[in-house]
């Protein structure tokens, strides 16, 4: 026990960790550098600030909302969060983001430099991970940001009083780190889903419907599900309606650092694929398109 | 003969008539596609929800089969609603299947610079759309309303008189198939010209459908409308134009459970958001294709301009 012990603290020390480091960081910076503003990404920066323009026009509608009650649109605004963020919004962003992030370079058959250059095909996907994961929080963080500001910002004193006086402030954190987790959890999904299939499309659709119907499952299948844990992360909770409302299984509560190791783990999970495929990931750009 | 020598010759072998030209390029494009098993496999598994539907047909005029079945009494009442119903769940596997094959037809071929072979053969360019939109509803038409119209068959032939009182469904289903086919399929070509990534014009796809719902339901939450569906093509027809078709009440549009109440003085009733008139939604429906046919007029050319 103690020889297997030291024979991994000696794995440990001989791994060239410094140079891993840099390598993943030069990626990062290079992903961000062609893949944060493009005119490619149109649609997801629509995707991201779509609400926002709604909440701006609902804030110039009625200034000041003095018949606005404060209950009914944190409530609305949860439903905002959790129906169109949650379920669309980031769900099809990330998709984008992290799909191109491997088949774009397959598409401008330009992978295989990435392949020859001498660096840790794993430390690829990491990096390639990190920058997707970068990009979806700044955007979508900033659009929920936003969202947020908006909704509070037209009940004047009102509002201002209820993001610093009450509990404003702590939904608003809760928020933003249920939106990182959001793209970590989809981001990494989606990312292993480009790495084996061809046209991810199905298998993501197929993982919308998942994600969609999982609440009608038993709660064991539903830790399987990234909607799970962030529904059980969020601050206010959505009415629900519908068929689906009468078919939900009610599972116990999780606790937050639970849901949030869990997330974790399952996008740890999805990662540890990801690496283990790319290993012997094969290009044909002939077959691409 | 030494191969320097093969000059230009004109072809003289027959040609297939002019009208009928883009058929070869369907009858190819659906070879392509019934090469691949799970496509296949799907086509087929498409028909199950039809069989059913025709088993509930049945059922609901045997009196013996349901007393062999232990059902009580009549399982289910047909009529234009069932129809309707049935073309529904239909149309959304019409939709799996046209955002699994459309993207196909035409990306490849824009991608790889085909294009100009195509139009280099005595073919126009819409001769060249008409041929893929034709692989779409030949498939879409043969899980969609053509077995729809079967069952109608079935209901007209176990009921005496019914007919005569429901012929008009015959063109509902028709029209109400047709329409979803032309739109999905001429999205689907638009899209694939635009992105030229199958994968992309699929995604896209999907997301004009579930984002636009999505986006749709969030206006008419936030703003209290119901002017939101007009950013939602499923609503439009399905919500709209279909139950019109059909002769059905039309779903309260505005009804949204997270829309913000109006705040008015006790006593007074808000009035709920009126859904949105037939006229809006076929004129939206008609400029949506109406962009489509300009974005494959703009990018099915037989050159291209190469940027950068």
């Amino acid at each position: 026990m103690n020889q297997a012990g030291t024979g991994a603290h000696m794995w440990i020390t001989s791994q060239p960790w410094r140079l891993w480091g840099h390598q993943i960081m030069a990626i990062v910076r290079q992903e961000l550098k062609h893949n944060f503003f493009t005119r490619r990404g149109t649609w997801i920066y629509l995707l991201a600030f779509g609400p926002v323009v709604v909440f701006a026009i609902d804030a110039i509608q009625t200034p000041g909302c003095a018949p606005c009650s404060l209950d009914e649109d944190t409530s609305l605004f949860a439903a905002t969060f959790q129906l169109y963020y949650m379920r669309f919004g980031i769900f099809f962003g990330v998709m984008g983001i992290f799909a191109w992030l491997f088949r774009g370079q397959v598409v401008q058959r330009t992978l295989h430099y990435a392949f020859l250059a001498p660096l840790r095909r794993e430390l690829l996907v990491i990096g390639k991970f990190l920058a997707g994961a970068l990009m979806a929080i700044v955007l979508f963080g900033a659009g929920v940001l936003l969202s947020f500001s908006l909704v509070y910002w037209h009940f004047a004193a009102r509002g201002y009083d209820y993001v610093f006086h009450g509990p404003g402030l702590h939904q608003l954190a809760v928020y933003l780190g249920v939106t990182a987790l959001a793209c970590i959890g989809y981001g990494a999904i989606f990312l292993t889903l480009t790495i084996i299939f061809k046209n991810p499309i199905i298998p993501g659709i197929a993982m919308l419907g998942w994600e969609t119907f999982s609440g009608i499952f038993p709660a064991m299948l539903q830790r399987l599900s990234v909607s799970f844990y962030l529904k059980h992360l969020s601050p206010v909770s959505a009415p629900s309606d519908g068929i689906l409302a009468l078919l939900t299984v009610v599972t116990e509560p999780v606790a937050v650092w639970a849901a949030v190791l869990g997330l974790l783990l399952l996008a740890a999970a999805a990662l540890a694929l990801a690496c283990a495929r790319i290993r012997t990931l094969e290009i044909s750009y002939s077959s691409e398109q | 003969m030494a191969v320097y020598k093969r000059t230009y010759r004109r072809y003289d072998g027959p040609l297939t008539p002019q009208w009928s030209r883009f058929l070869v390029l369907t009858r190819y494009s659906l070879y392509t596609l019934f090469d691949s098993r799970p496509f296949t496999a799907f086509v087929v598994l498409s028909a199950i929800p039809l069989l059913l539907s025709g088993v509930l047909i049945y059922l609901s005029h045997s009196p013996m089969a349901r007393t062999l079945l232990q059902l009580p009494g009549p399982i289910i009442k047909i009529d234009p609603k069932f129809f309707r119903q049935v073309l529904l769940n239909q149309g959304w596997l019409a939709f799996l299947m046209t955002a699994w094959a459309g993207p196909g037809l035409v990306a490849p071929d824009l991608a790889n610079q085909a294009l100009p072979l195509y139009l280099s053969r005595p073919f126009s360019r819409a001769e060249y759309v008409l041929g893929k939109m034709g692989v779409l509803f030949l498939l879409l038409s043969a899980i969609t309303w053509l077995p729809v119209l079967l069952l109608f068959g079935l209901q007209a032939g176990l009921e005496a008189g019914w007919f005569k009182e429901n012929y008009w469904i015959m063109g509902s289903i028709f029209l109400a198939g047709m329409l979803w086919i032309s739109v999905i399929s001429l999205l689907s070509l638009a899209i694939s010209a635009w992105v030229r990534w199958r994968m992309v014009a699929s995604a896209f796809l999907f997301g004009i459908f579930f984002v636009g719902a999505a986006f749709a339901n969030m206006i008419n939450g936030i703003l209290n409308t119901s002017w939101g569906h007009l950013l939602n093509l499923g609503h439009l027809i399905f919500g709209v134009i279909w139950p019109k078709l059909f002769r059905v009440a039309v779903d309260a549009a505005g009804a949204n459970p997270h829309a913000r109440r109006p705040h008015l003085p006790p006593g007074m009733v808000a009035l709920a958001p009126l859904p949105i008139p037939l006229w809006q939604a076929c004129m939206v429906v008609v400029v949506a294709c109406a962009v489509c046919l300009l974005l494959l007029n703009r990018r099915l050319r037989a050159r291209e301009v190469v940027r950068g």
